[in-house]
């Protein structure tokens, strides 16, 4: 019998996601974020993470939503990318939840082209749908591609 | 014997790159000395002893080709040689110093050996010219008898004479290391292993290689089925062995000799009755002091890598933020409890540890600090070249060389330094016929000098050369299409000057006019900013140019001065800030499109940030009437920034923002306080960039 998926669910908006346990360092209540003048749009600052200094962006943001309001429930998911911290900012986080296998379908035909990469599949659990992302792939396209030519434009103004 | 480099002790390996490098120093600086005053006896002495050593020290580690190398040299690299041929003999040292440093690059990065064509054909140059050849064996090899008093054990004259029973050759083997040979324990490495290839090793002094560092003199019992001269001969391992005493041992006697101490004087009145012919050896003998000397201090100090100093230096980085954290604990407990007893004793306690912890940052700091030399050296022979190649005669002054700063600084610092000697000496060195007519010297000095300035490090290139002429570059920019012409002409001279350092600015081609600088000084700035630092060019017709290079002492931690802003937390480093001044909001003008304030008579360029930066507001309270103006000072610009409030000041511990996520170049640092709030290090060089590109401040509001 093959192992139950662990992943860590997280909420953004109605629905609830999920990335795999591994990719997920640690989960935080959002600090005091300092923002960083004429940082790109999607950085939303930086927080002191026992002392190391990491980039916080909002993953609401990301999904297309406008009006976030934060709460007491906004948790800061810290993920490693390239080998570096990042902070993802959701409207709650949930605790581990396990999917068998069994449960977990192929992204279909929703999710099918190519911008939605990311998604690897749908987990039901208990009558809830679960999207599951891959978080390298979903930072790595648009965002650190506008980032990288933001940082290039930067470099040969200079 | 066989084994390839790469199987040998990495670490030795290590040793010996770093130690070859030395000697490859000394040897373009005796190269350079050559061309100055040809055929210095002491100066070709100190060429054959480099060369002699990296010959050893190379064969040690198995760099077989760089060892023939430095052999064919030392053959040819002889007083009478450099008697007949003067100035073409320093050029085959220096020529030699480059081929040596390929192969050390090429034996290092594990490529393929360089080809050595060049050389080689300097060498038979030198060598065809000379009728008669150096007397062969050279000065160093001159024999001299190896003093040894075989002193065995009982338990090892008992093993020699057991040998002697079963009728084997035993022998007592005496050896002199090489006086020259820097890496003694690989040198006494070599030697057992090629006497127990000899034959049976009884005993053998000194026992290990852990005390054969200062040791001269091996010997060895050996039971050896080998002829006497065919021992005699395997171990004359060049330039590793300087001399070798073979005798067959007998059971009956052992000699039994006076100490180590009485030995020495023994080898010294040797040395000084066989004075005639051999002055060398007591030179060679003399060397081997200095060299044990040298060997003696260097046991003093280690070679750790640089990222365990950096490991400590952050761990001393946390520790300073626990401290101000404990600071303002003691500072809220103060409030509550004013009259405790304990306040006191927690505040003595606090004291003190801050002074320990102040101690330990500066001793932190200076591990990392090395001197300006490190740098410099490397630049008379950059200057000899580039003059050689224009055809010019330079030549460098270096002053202020024991300069200590931290060696990344250091490091970061070579590329703009070459830049800007080179220059120096290309473009801003006239040609002796101009200098001769302007009543000048033909021949151009290029300084160098080093000094500290508070907490900061200058580093000063100056040319007695032309001068760079504001108008020329002025013309220059608006023609390469920098700025435009009505902009260059408000630009004051030192603005006009400061355009040589905008990337695109003057390439080589168009070069001649302006006196030339220009190739790579972007480079000179970005390096700069990158550091913090700052550069400042002076200069004046006709009679040279100085550049100013300031670079913070060190790049862990710096005092800074902290403000709000629309309620929120920055820092300036302290040392860029000028003044501080109080201003009400009706002092602020409006001039071309600029806020500009009248401070005392002098007209200052305000920023806020607020307008730079698409930052919006979290502070609750109604805009004041009543601002704060930072003088910031970078280079010769100022300007005043407008700030709502001051917070203090503070030692910042540099925190590295993760770039390639958030890329601002308005922020070049960030820093964590003692109550765990983020602060960010305003950069100083782009707030001026922006400045100075001159679009309108409130268009981007």
């Amino acid at each position: 019998m093959e192992k139950d998926l662990q992943i860590v669910g997280f909420r953004i908006g109605n629905e609830t996601y999920g990335v795999r346990i591994g990719a997920v360092r640690e989960i935080v209540r959002v600090p005091e974020i300092t923002a960083v003048p004429s940082a790109p749009d999607t950085v939303e600052g930086v927080i002191n993470l026992r002392g190391k200094i990491i980039p916080v962006m909002d993953l609401r943001k990301r999904f297309g939503h406008t009006e976030i309001s934060s709460d007491k429930k906004n948790r800061i998911l810290v993920v490693e990318l390239d080998n570096k911290l990042l902070g993802l900012i959701v409207n709650s986080a949930s605790e581990v939840l396990k999917i068998p296998p069994s449960e977990i379908e192929p992204p279909g035909s929703v999710f099918a082209d190519g911008e939605s990469g990311y998604v690897t599949g749908v987990g039901k659990l208990k009558g809830r749908l679960i999207i599951l992302l891959d978080i390298s792939k979903l930072l790595h396209r648009p965002e650190l591609k506008r980032l990288e030519e933001a940082a290039e434009t930067v470099a040969t103004a200079k | 014997m066989s084994k390839s480099p790469e199987d040998r002790n990495p670490e030795l390996r290590a040793i010996f790159f770093e130690s070859a490098n030395e000697l490859l120093q000394s040897l373009n600086e005796a190269g350079l000395e050559l061309e100055a005053h040809p055929a210095d006896e002491e100066v070709i002495r100190r060429v054959r002893r480099a060369v002699h050593t990296l010959k050893g020290d190379s064969a040690a580690c198995g760099f077989h080709k760089l060892g023939e190398l430095a052999h064919e040299l030392e053959d040819i690299l002889t007083p009478q040689v450099a008697q007949q041929h003067g100035a073409r003999f320093a050029e085959v040292v220096l020529a030699a110093a480059d081929s040596f440093e390929a192969m050390l690059s090429s034996y290092q990065r594990g490529k393929k050996l360089p080809s050595l064509e060049k050389l080689h054909g300097l060498i038979r140059g030198l060598l065809v010219d000379t009728a008669a050849p150096a007397p062969a064996g050279g000065i160093l090899e001159t024999p001299a008898a190896v003093p040894a008093n075989f002193a065995w054990t009982e338990y090892e004259q008992l093993m020699i004479s057991e040998a002697v029973h079963r009728g084997e050759k035993v022998y007592n083997v005496a050896l002199r290391i090489d006086p020259d040979s820097l890496m003694r324990a690989a040198a006494f490495q070599l030697i057992r292993n090629v006497l127990h290839g000899c034959g049976t090793l009884i005993a053998l002094r000194p026992e290990d290689s852990l005390t054969a560092a200062n040791v001269e003199i091996v010997e060895a019992a050996l039971a050896s089925v080998q002829p006497e001269e065919a021992i005699n001969k395997r171990c004359r391992i060049p330039s590793i062995v300087s001399d070798v005493r073979v005798e067959r041992a007998t059971s009956a006697q052992t000699p039994d000799h006076e100490l180590l101490g009485d030995l020495l004087d023994a080898q010294a009145a040797q040395v000084v009755a066989n004075a005639a012919e051999h002055v060398e050896a007591a030179d060679a003998a003399k060397a081997g002091q200095a060299a044990s000397a040298v060997a003696t201090v260097a046991e003093s100090t280690l070679r750790v890598e640089a990222n365990r100093i950096d490991a400590v230096m952050n761990l001393v980085g946390e520790l300073i933020i626990g401290k101000s954290m404990l600071h303002r604990a003691l500072t809220e407990f103060d409030q509550r409890h004013a009259r405790d007893p304990v306040r006191a004793k927690l505040a003595e306690a606090l004291g003190f540890q801050s002074r320990v912890l102040d101690e330990l940052h500066k001793c932190v700091l200076k591990i990392r600090m090395v001197p300006v030399e490190q740098l410099f050296r490397r630049f008379p022979r950059v200057v000899r070249d580039v003059a050689k190649q224009c055809g010019k005669d330079v030549a460098l002054d270096i002053a202020g060389q024991h300069t200590d700063l931290d060696k990344s600084i250091l490091d970061a610092l070579g590329e703009p330094l070459m830049h800007l000697v080179r220059n120096a000496v290309d473009h801003g060195i006239e040609p002796a016929e101009e200098r001769l007519t302007a009543g000048k010297p033909a021949r151009g000095t290029v300084y160098l000098n080093a000094y500290h300035q508070g907490t900061q490090v200058v580093i000063e290139v100056r040319d007695d050369g032309r001068g760079i002429d504001p108008a020329h570059v002025r013309q220059q920019a608006v023609r390469q299409g920098i700025v435009k012409a009505e902009e260059a002409a408000r630009l004051t001279d030192q603005e006009a000057l400061n355009l040589i350092f905008e990337s695109g600015f003057s390439t080589a081609a168009e070069v001649t006019e302006v006196s030339g600088r220009g190739v790579g000084m972007d480079v000179v700035r970005s390096v700069l900013d990158k550091l913090k630092g700052t550069v400042h060019i002076s200069t004046q017709k006709a009679r040279g140019t100085t550049f100013q290079l300031r670079a913070p002492l060190t790049l862990a931690s710096i005092q800074a001065l902290l403000f709000r802003v629309g309620g929120r937390l920055f820092a300036v480093p302290l040392s860029s800030v000028v003044e501080i001044s109080r201003i009400h909001e009706q002092e602020v003008h409006r001039v071309d499109q600029r806020e500009v304030l009248r401070l005392r008579d002098q007209i200052l360029t305000l920023v806020r940030l607020e307008h730079l930066s698409r930052l919006r507001s979290i502070d609750t309270e109604p805009a004041k009437k009543k601002h704060f103006v930072i003088v910031i000072g970078a280079a010769e610009k100022r300007f005043g920034l407008v700030v709502d409030s001051m917070v203090g000041e503070e030692e910042l511990v540099i925190k590295a923002l993760p770039t390639d996520i958030v890329t601002s170049d308005l922020v070049s640092g960030a820093s964590i306080l003692g109550d765990g709030t983020v602060v960010l290090i305003l950069n100083v060089p782009a707030v001026l960039s922006r400045l100075s590109r001159a679009v309108p401040l409130g268009a981007i509001a």
